[in-house]
């Protein structure tokens, strides 16, 4: 992308002059989360009254547990400073300039990072990290499962705990899963590839970061307390009878939510307010489609989930009858609000991913994408449709019947703007130079691996077809090879693209290649074991199964730890190149977009003057570019 | 290259900064629009499938029929709520026409009148003739009276933002902020209407 320059920043010579702001951090505000927690969990326990005699069970217990956990949730978040803007803007006492230079992190090195630092950078450093952790905790709690698996007779772990396992890794896979595309590189290098100097609110940006990490505590916490024995959908009326650890799971889904708004309102704005002059919707990148395409679905589909999550607190906690059938409720509510996230949620993760490979794509075929239009077109397509199938995850549940017919529909006619994307990135590919590297392969990986969990989709989505196959373990391997199969794939292709310009330095290439094997390998040995199984009728979320499924679970369990060696390989690649990889040059891939057109370390203020985009940013093997 | 030094992009023009916030807030409006049609929903949902006619239980030996309280309350609020929100508008009218007096009046008005639909709210939990437990219709009107709660308490406080900022004359040179408040004010008045409607249908 030629650019031109304009707008030189100012340089600050002002001493900072903060107040509370210094004082916050990460420590003080998990001091302040636990403190506050203890304290209306002591005031609770004295001062709550006991239920009446009509009030359902567990109520009291649930009030404690879900008044501590907020507790914990506004201590937390007034420990590490997001209340200090909005009270200052209350009194009239908005930040200086010092105040929000400081905010940024600038000059603070290491500190900034367990700080509500703005700068966007830090915080797509913090959200790489966070992402990493949750993969490394689901990675764990995945070989647990396959560990339990290893005999028909299961066993090893308690049902209960191996219940609350499968929950608990499946919803910290799903939030890990939206958050590693959008999180570490819609924030560090999707304003500097649109030509802005940060987003547009740094402070919600901080603030969708620290919530995430605010939510966790609920969701550890609730391990030990009966843990989330209900899966990852948490269906009611069976998550209002489980244990107390339930309500970390509520406290878990409402934050993460509150995140998920912000950050979509955030990257949104910053995306049309902000673009440099020039960037006209047809030279905008399109990672930035996806981006903006993933979190403007979760904007409107987020707030749903949150709300089926308040009304489970209030059934548990207070005694309404929301979800409880003998009261008036209707687990079917629960379902349609659920599954009205779960789907548009579905290509939240995918979007992006796939959109990062069709930015690679020109890069390393040295060819331009190929139409545009098209991937434009598809993303769009998918968003739409995307809000109208939701009820295909129902087919079997007997709400209405007659409904399924159209759901099918829709839900097949998905897969036309999905062959939009494959067909991009086919004829991107299709005789171009192709530079061997990991984002290359993983193009493969994805169109390997994506046709496989389209095709079994479409066998799932087929309402006869699903009448076998539903709760089965293929639907496991199948949504496996579309978020993991495809969605990491993209993740990881672009941390190893981005890697040098986030970190300055190249990731270890024969690292990243062996990971890069071993985790495909692994992941296609894994999951085409469970679609055997599957097929065969083994049930999904089981600690035991027939010795007749024994085979395919080995080979599940082989694979899986194949993927794991591959995670470890790449998490050593990571941590060694960050420390002492060799040094990347500005752009090592000789790629067009902007954020290849800043140095090494990205300046506190992404560019010197603004720059003004003249030329396609998939120009590639043209005379001019 | 060429290079632009006339602007500076610390002082950027103040409606190109309040253009930027009030998208920012529509769209966290949007959000929010969702989670009151999903209440919405809710309501109809449950009040069409009248699951084991437990929408509003009958009599039984040990507890009274449970019947709707009447709306007039919420639209009581939500008339109230309304008023706050002509204040505002008299507020950002007298802003845009230089009349900081004006601003300060009808700014203090609207607080006052988000602070009054407050009170009224929490003192209608006070007031029905049921309990958590009396059924569908029952969790349905506290959802909706606690939401309501909550968006009138965060329109209460970003009023007295307001107000104070106001009094201090924090909106002579560029008024974006009292802008946005309107913007806020207009959906937590719709929402509040959304609610009172659903609950007219009981």
């Amino acid at each position: 992308m030629t650019t031109m320059m304009e707008h030189p920043a100012p340089t600050s010579g002002h001493s900072p002059k903060v107040g509370i702001i210094r004082h916050l951090n990460i420590f003080t505000a998990f001091a302040l989360g636990a403190l506050t927690a203890i304290v209306v969990w002591r005031l609770s326990l004295s001062l709550l009254p006991a239920d009446s005699e009509s009030a359902p069970l567990f109520t009291r217990e649930d009030k404690i547990t879900l008044l501590s956990m907020i507790g914990w949730f506004v201590g937390f978040m007034t420990g590490i400073g997001a209340l200090v803007a909005p009270f200052r803007w209350v009194m009239g006492k908005d930040l200086s300039h010092e105040e929000n230079m400081y905010l940024a992190g600038k000059d603070m090195g290491v500190k900034r990072y367990f700080r509500y630092t703005t700068d966007h950078k830090v915080v797509g450093i913090q959200y790489l990290v966070i992402t990493m952790t949750i993969f490394g905790m689901g990675g764990i709690l995945a070989m647990l499962i396959r560990a339990n698996l290893g005999t028909p007779e299961g066993g090893w772990i308690h049902p209960q705990a191996y219940n609350s396992i499968v929950g608990t890794h499946g919803i910290i896979m799903i939030v890990g899963t939206i958050i590693m595309v959008t999180g570490p590189f819609g924030n560090y290098i999707m304003p500097i590839m649109i030509g802005a100097r940060d987003m547009a609110f740094p402070r919600l940006n901080a603030l969708s970061f620290w919530l995430i990490v605010a939510a966790a505590i609920p969701l550890i916490w609730g391990q030990f307390i009966g843990g989330i024995s209900t899966g990852w959908s948490a269906y009611n009326p069976l998550a209002g009878q489980a244990p107390l650890g339930m309500n970390g799971y509520i406290m878990f889904i409402c934050i993460f939510a509150l995140s998920t708004m912000v950050a979509g309102a955030n990257i949104t704005t910053t995306v049309v307010r902000m673009r440099a002059r020039g960037m006209t919707w047809n030279r905008t990148p399109i990672f930035i489609y996806g981006v903006v395409a993933s979190v403007a679905l979760a904007l409107p589909a987020f707030p749903v989930f949150f709300l089926s999550q308040v009304m489970s607190g209030m059934d548990r906690a207070l005694g309404t009858s929301f979800y409880d059938t003998a009261r008036g409720g209707s687990g079917w509510l629960y379902e349609n609000l659920f599954w009205i996230m779960g789907h548009p949620e579905v290509y939240v993760i995918l979007i992006p991913a796939v959109a990062a490979l069709m930015e690679m794509a020109p890069v390393f075929t040295r060819r331009p994408l190929f139409s545009f239009n098209v991937a434009v077109m598809g993303i769009a397509g998918i968003c739409g449709l995307s809000v109208l199938v939701w009820a295909h995850h129902m087919y079997m549940s007997g709400w209405a019947p007659l409904l399924n017919a159209p759901f099918m529909l829709t839900t097949e006619l998905i897969s036309i703007p999905t062959g939009m994307l494959f067909l991009v990135l086919v004829g991107t590919l299709w005789r171009g130079r192709l530079w061997m590297t990991v984002p290359t392969m993983s193009i493969f990986a994805l169109l390997w691996n994506f046709m496989i969990g389209g095709v079994t989709g479409i066998y799932l989505s087929d309402v006869p077809a699903d009448a076998f196959l539903h709760g089965s373990m293929y639907v496991t391997a199948h949504f496996h090879y579309t978020l993991m199969g495809a969605g990491l794939t993209g993740a990881i292709a672009s941390l190893v693209y981005w890697f040098p310009k986030m970190t300055g330095r190249m990731l270890d290439t024969k690292l990243s290649w062996a990971s890069f094997w071993l985790v495909q390998i692994g992941f296609n040995v894994a999951f085409i074991g469970m679609f055997f199984v599957g097929l065969q009728g083994q049930p999904r979320r089981v600690e035991a199964y027939a010795a007749i499924f024994n085979k395919g679970n080995l080979v599940t369990s082989i694979g899986a730890a194949t993927i794991m060696t591959g995670m470890l390989i790449l998490l050593a690649a990571v941590i060694g190149s960050w420390r002492n990889g060799v040094k990347a040059s500005m752009n090592p891939w000789h790629a067009k977009s902007l954020e290849w057109t800043v140095p090494n370390p990205v300046p506190l203020e992404n560019f010197e003057t603004l720059p003004v985009v003249t030329e396609d940013v998939y120009g590639y093997g043209r005379k001019s570019s | 290259m060429s290079v632009d030094t006339h602007a500076n992009p610390h002082h950027e023009h103040p409606d190109v900064v309040g253009s930027r916030n009030r998208l920012g807030v529509i769209l966290l409006i949007v959000a929010d629009v969702a989670f009151a049609l999903s209440m919405v929903f809710t309501f109809f949902y449950l009040k069409a499938q009248n699951v084991n006619e437990m929408w509003l239980p009958a009599a039984t030996e040990e507890n009274p029929a449970i019947t709707p309280v009447s709306s007039s309350g919420a639209w009581r609020i939500t008339a109230i709520a309304a008023v706050g929100l002509i204040a505002h508008f008299m507020a950002l009218r007298n802003v845009r026409s230089g009349n900081q007096s004006g601003l300060k009046t009808f700014g203090l008005m609207a607080f006052i009148a988000s602070l009054f639909a407050t009170v009224l709210q929490i003192q209608q939990f006070g007031t029905v003739p049921f309990t958590f437990y009396s059924g569908a219709y029952a969790s349905c009107w506290y959802l909706f009276a606690v939401m309501n709660t909550v968006h009138l308490l965060l329109t209460a406080f970003i009023s007295l933002g307001n107000w104070n900022r106001s009094r201090l004359g924090l909106y002579k040179a560029d008024h974006w902020h009292v802008d946005i408040v309107n913007v806020w004010w207009v959906w937590m008045v719709v929402s509040s209407l959304l609610g009172a409607f659903s609950l007219s249908f009981a």
